[in-house]
């Protein structure tokens, strides 16, 4: 048997000694003064929980939090271990990325709405795409019939990702694309594009989701065994660690796992279990944890709890600093920085008085900022109900707007911090986070606990539980179960035109009529051998192929052939 | 359509027709023993005793799902005609019950136009042996080859599936550790063949010369089981199983001693369920009435003593 | 069980429903809220879980002999993929199974989806008890068609 790894469980038990200490002055008080005043009022005391199922006290004092905790917990922005902010002077030096979420219908919509976006003054891309691409079906499967350009773009080829990108010079933008299973395909047919715009392969940047544990966990959408598609993404490591060096290769990602049901401390604990393990896949590639660890990235969700949220991503850079440096031996400051990218909610919108959802997304972007993000998505108000309309997605980008230039939240980093409240919370959010990560070590890890259907099971369990607590008016969502008005009619929504459908299965056959069949097929058989190697590296396999224009489905084809595909296990 | 008269959904069971299977299941697995379920089971029961009965045991998340996916897709492929009862426990709380044991093996199942039926595990208000039983009646009447009967060792159902089975697999793999060892005792009497799966893990080869070192030490008749490794990724070892499934169904069918005691356990289930049924009202009545309860509350009689007033009443 | 005039429709015997997402979608929050909170009203849940293709929910259905079908899907392709389910069942004349619908579906699409024989068509947000009484009188409708002459 090999020896367990205590360090989790170690650190675990630090954190529950640090956060657990009597508070004398609280209970006195609580004695003294607030039990009179509650029994004088009649107030009916109950129990004030957040998502994460922490009871909140009535009030937090100096003696809730260590009395060392501006020197050993929270340090100065862009200092260890980083709890106040990543940079010295944060939103002074450098504003969030707004960064707008596109991509629907076809190819040549989707290139029409990034350069309007970059017409208002959006300053990344960032696409979406469709139910088949994102599990590497063709346009032209069976599969795929009713679903082309429904969630996002569709995109069976490389002369898909041609139109989207035409007119757009890469060299001058930064593009995210929110793609798992099929994300070495996807970055292959970015790399084979800058190519042919002449952009030299260190100046294309951008970001691949690549987070496949998130698949498993929350979102779903896998083609192959998880160890599988870890070993691609591994291969798309060290080849964008040689060759690109501007191209963040795994987003990973919270954002899903909290869309799923969870709550923010699960959130956070299993994102970050997720990015451990990315960081003990690439040591054990071989690479410079100081090298590529730079190179992730992260993606959070931001709810309505707005306290929670604020304590969770600080929390979340003090762990990453902490763990990167005393377990994953990271010298490098640089290293330890934990940049991430946030979303507001889509779980607490509703189609009911859809105009409520601009001042919920309002307060979760706030979250957001003070909060420490990198970068930014608002949802649209009409988000519940389908994909945003052209003056939904204005709003949403004019709330950041609004909050960067008129608020005076960016005048000083981390304006929160020091807050009794703010500081406990960041602690017991930490704390909590800790006991998962233990807890997973015990179960074998990350991959085992996921296999086994563990971390679904946790989150079915948090989303059951709060629509119990929904539908016993325990919890509110305005205008759903509180200050409902009668007789409400859903949006009109923004309807993808079935032409989308046609237009791509028209330029799928040309693209396969067009095409030199014996370069496909041997740049094909040429990838099958090579994902039979372990050692071998499949990204420039997989170039190939793409620049032959052997389609989505037909690579993807060829790792169901070698790999097999994934069915998930009973989590009900 | 599906007949809804009943001689017309019995002649439809014996053609083989899905869909007057399915009903029929449906009528035999009610709580309560119905004049339609005897019935049905009355007039099938001549054309019932060709299939191979094969249970499926082992604890849960040992990959018993997507074998049976596996095994039922390569017996069709050679042309057997194959069915699976899947047994489920019910939430005891509710009495509802979430069965989800299809996931991994439904696509496999379609393609090959494979029938299977999941039945849940009613928790203790009883009639689960019934429905089994009669369940793989209406599957051995509708024609099948094999029937696969899978549990997810839910106490009872298990019991069950050793009783009504003529071959059962005992599905182990590695990692067990202690819990093999825990288990070894009770179940090895259980097994007509063991099967390792995950033989692609470390720990797998371990497990299997574990049990084939205890079941040479252990006494056992003219039937020595044999213990079969399987990939369920790559199918490997999945031929030799087929074969000593067959092997074994060959071997039963031969020994009379064994029958003897199936159709034994058979009529002792069906009487126990008969008498039950016959006085449900009775005794329904009898739990229902609070002052009966009340008076063992009180102590003013005991379990025993209430329960003997019942029977003499209605005897 | 929500209806009591129904009782005796469901004696001895719950409702049987199969959960599936049938389409391409990996959204499984809600479907998932759904299956343990019909399980807690007393019904069998069968649970196909995710990306099964429409004649797998048919062939399911019709093996496990339920009373109800709940779909969703959250991806914008119900009108073509429940619309298949809805098809395959009138192809193989299985009138006695009711399918109910779910997620994100315009108003615009509920007539149509009804007149495919698709009832419900709940969006997210609807209370639990509300869809458990719409399955409930659904099924009893089912059992009454079903019912075999003793």
């Amino acid at each position: 048997m090999e020896k367990k790894d205590s360090y989790w469980s170690e650190r675990y038990k630090e954190l529950k000694d640090q956060n657990h200490r009597q508070n004398t002055d609280f209970d006195a008080w609580a004695e003294g003064t607030l039990k009179p005043w509650n029994q004088k009022t009649g107030y009916q005391e109950r129990e004030f929980t957040n998502s994460s199922n922490i009871p909140i006290k009535e009030i937090y004092s100096s003696k809730d939090i260590p009395e060392d905790t501006e020197k050993r917990l929270l340090g100065l922005p862009g200092k260890f271990p980083f709890t106040r902010g990543i940079y010295p002077n944060m939103y002074r030096g450098r504003l969030w990325t707004m960064r707008m979420f596109s991509g629907f219908g076809t190819p040549e919509d989707t290139n029409k709405r990034l350069k309007y976006l970059i017409k208002h003054g959006e300053s990344g891309l960032s696409i979406a795409f469709d139910m088949p691409t994102l599990y590497g079906f063709d346009c032209d499967n069976p599969r795929s019939d009713g679903e082309i350009g429904k969630c996002g773009v569709n995109v069976s080829s490389l002369k898909d990702m041609e139109v989207i990108f035409n007119g757009i010079d890469l060299s001058k933008v930064s593009t995210s694309m929110t793609i798992n299973a099929p994300a070495a395909i996807l970055t292959a047919m970015y790399i084979a594009i800058g190519k042919k715009q002449g952009v030299p392969l260190d100046q294309l940047a951008g970001t691949v989701q690549a987070d496949i544990l998130k698949e498993y966990i929350a979102q779903k959408e896998w083609i192959y065994p998880p160890e599988a598609h870890l070993r691609l993404i591994r291969d798309m490591m060290v080849y964008c660690t040689e060759n690109t060096p501007k191209w963040n290769y795994i987003s990973i990602s919270g954002y899903h796992i909290r869309e799923a049901g969870s709550s923010a401390v699960q959130e956070l604990a299993f994102t970050l279990a997720d990015g451990f393990y990315y960081v003990e896949m690439g040591k054990k590639a071989g690479l410079d944890v100081d090298e590529f660890a730079p190179r992730l990235s992260f993606f959070f969700n931001s709810s309505i709890n707005f306290f929670e949220e604020i304590a969770k991503l600080r929390a979340a850079r003090r762990i990453w600093a902490r763990v990167l440096m005393e377990k994953y031996g990271a010298k490098k400051d640089r290293t330890l920085l934990l940049r991430f990218h946030t979303q507001t909610s889509g779980y607490t919108l509703t189609w009911q008085q859809p105009l409520n959802n601009v001042i919920r997304t309002t307060i979760e972007a706030l979250a957001a900022v003070l909060g420490g993000t990198q970068s930014l998505h608002t949802n649209s108000y009409d988000e519940a109900w389908a994909l945003p309309s052209e003056e939904a997605v204005k709003i949403a980008l004019r709330t950041q707007q609004i909050i960067a230039e008129e608020t005076g939240v960016i005048d000083t980093a981390d304006p929160l911090g020091g807050s009794y409240y703010v500081e406990w919370l960041t602690n017991r959010m930490e704390e909590e986070a800790f006991r998962y990560f233990d807890q997973i070590e015990r179960m074998g890890g990350i991959l085992e606990a996921v296999k086994a259907g563990y971390i679904q099971k946790e989150i079915a369990a948090t989303s059951y539980r709060r629509q119990i607590r929904l539908e016993e008016g325990k919890e509110i969502m305005v205008g759903v179960n509180k200050h409902v008005e009668e007789g409400e009619q859903p949006l009109n929504i923004l309807r993808i035109s079935k032409k989308a459908q046609k237009n791509q299965l028209e330029r799928l056959s040309e693209v396969k009529s067009r095409r030199d069949e014996v370069k496909v097929s041997q740049a094909l058989e040429e990838l099958e051998a090579a994902m039979r190697e372990e050692d071998e590296n499949t990204m420039p396999y997989i170039l190939k192929a793409v620049e032959a224009y052997a389609t989505l489905e037909e690579i993807s084809n060829v790792g169901r052939k070698v790999f097999g595909s994934w069915k998930e296990p009973v989590i009900v | 359509m599906i007949p809804l008269r009943l001689d017309e959904l019995i002649q439809g069971i014996i053609k083989g027709d899905r869909r007057s299977v399915s009903r029929a299941i449906s009528i035999v697995e009610n709580e309560q023993v119905s004049f339609n379920a005897k019935k049905i089971v009355k007039e099938i029961y001549q054309y019932t005793g060709r299939a191979h009965i094969v249970g499926i045991t082992g604890p849960p998340g040992i990959g018993k799902s997507t074998m049976i996916g596996n095994l039922s897709a390569m017996l069709s492929d050679i042309g057997r005609k194959v069915s699976v009862v899947a047994i489920d426990a019910s939430s005891p709380f509710t009495g509802g019950s979430l069965l989800g044991n299809r996931i991994r093996m439904q696509e496999s199942l379609t393609r090959h136009g494979i029938f299977m039926r999941s039945l849940a595990n009613r928790g203790l208000k009883g009639g689960l042996s019934r429905s089994i039983w009669d369940t793989v009646k209406i599957l051995d009447a509708s024609g099948s080859d094999i029937i696969i009967v899978e549990t997810v060792g839910a106490g009872q159902a298990d019991l069950d599936v050793v009783n009504l089975a003529e071959t059962v697999l005992m599905v182990l793999g590695p990692g067990l550790g202690d819990e093999i060892q825990a288990i070894k005792a009770g179940i090895m009497e259980i097994g007509s063949l063991f099967v390792i799966n995950k033989m692609d893990l470390p720990g797998a080869f371990i497990a299997q010369k574990d049990i084939e070192e205890t079941l040479a030490m252990s006494p056992r008749g003219e039937w020595k089981p044999p213990v079969v490794g399987v990939n369920s990724l790559t199918r490997e070892g999945y031929e030799d199983l087929i074969k000593e499934i067959d092997r074994h169904g060959k071997f039963v069918k031969k020994s009379s001693d064994l029958s003897f005691r199936k159709f034994r356990t058979e009529l002792e289930i069906t009487i126990d369920e008969e008498l039950r049924s016959r006085f449900h009202q009775e005794i329904m009545g009898f739990l229902t009435d609070s002052e009966k309860i009340r008076s063992l509350m009180e102590k003013r009689t005991d379990p025993y003593s209430a329960a003997e007033s019942l029977i003499n009443s209605i005897a | 069980m929500e209806a009591g005039k129904n009782q005796s429709l469901f004696k001895g015997k719950p409702i049987k429903i199969l959960l599936a997402k049938p389409g391409i979608d990996g959204h499984d929050r809600g479907i998932l809220v759904l299956a343990k909170a019909f399980r807690d009203a007393g019904m069998e849940v069968i649970y196909v879980g995710l990306l099964p293709t429409p004649e797998e929910v048919v062939d399911t259905a019709v093996n496990e002999d339920v009373d109800a079908i709940a779909l969703s899907l959250l991806n914008g392709a119900h009108m073509t993929v429940f619309k298949k389910v809805a098809d395959l069942m009138k192809s193989r004349g299985v009138n006695d199974i009711a399918v109910i619908g779910g997620g994100t579906i315009p108003e615009a699409d509920k007539p149509k989806l009804e007149k495919m024989g698709i009832s419900g068509n709940y969006g997210p947000g609807t209370p639990i008890s509300t869809i458990i009484e719409h399955i409930t009188s659904r099924a009893a409708e089912m059992r009454k068609l079903k019912a075999m002459e003793e």
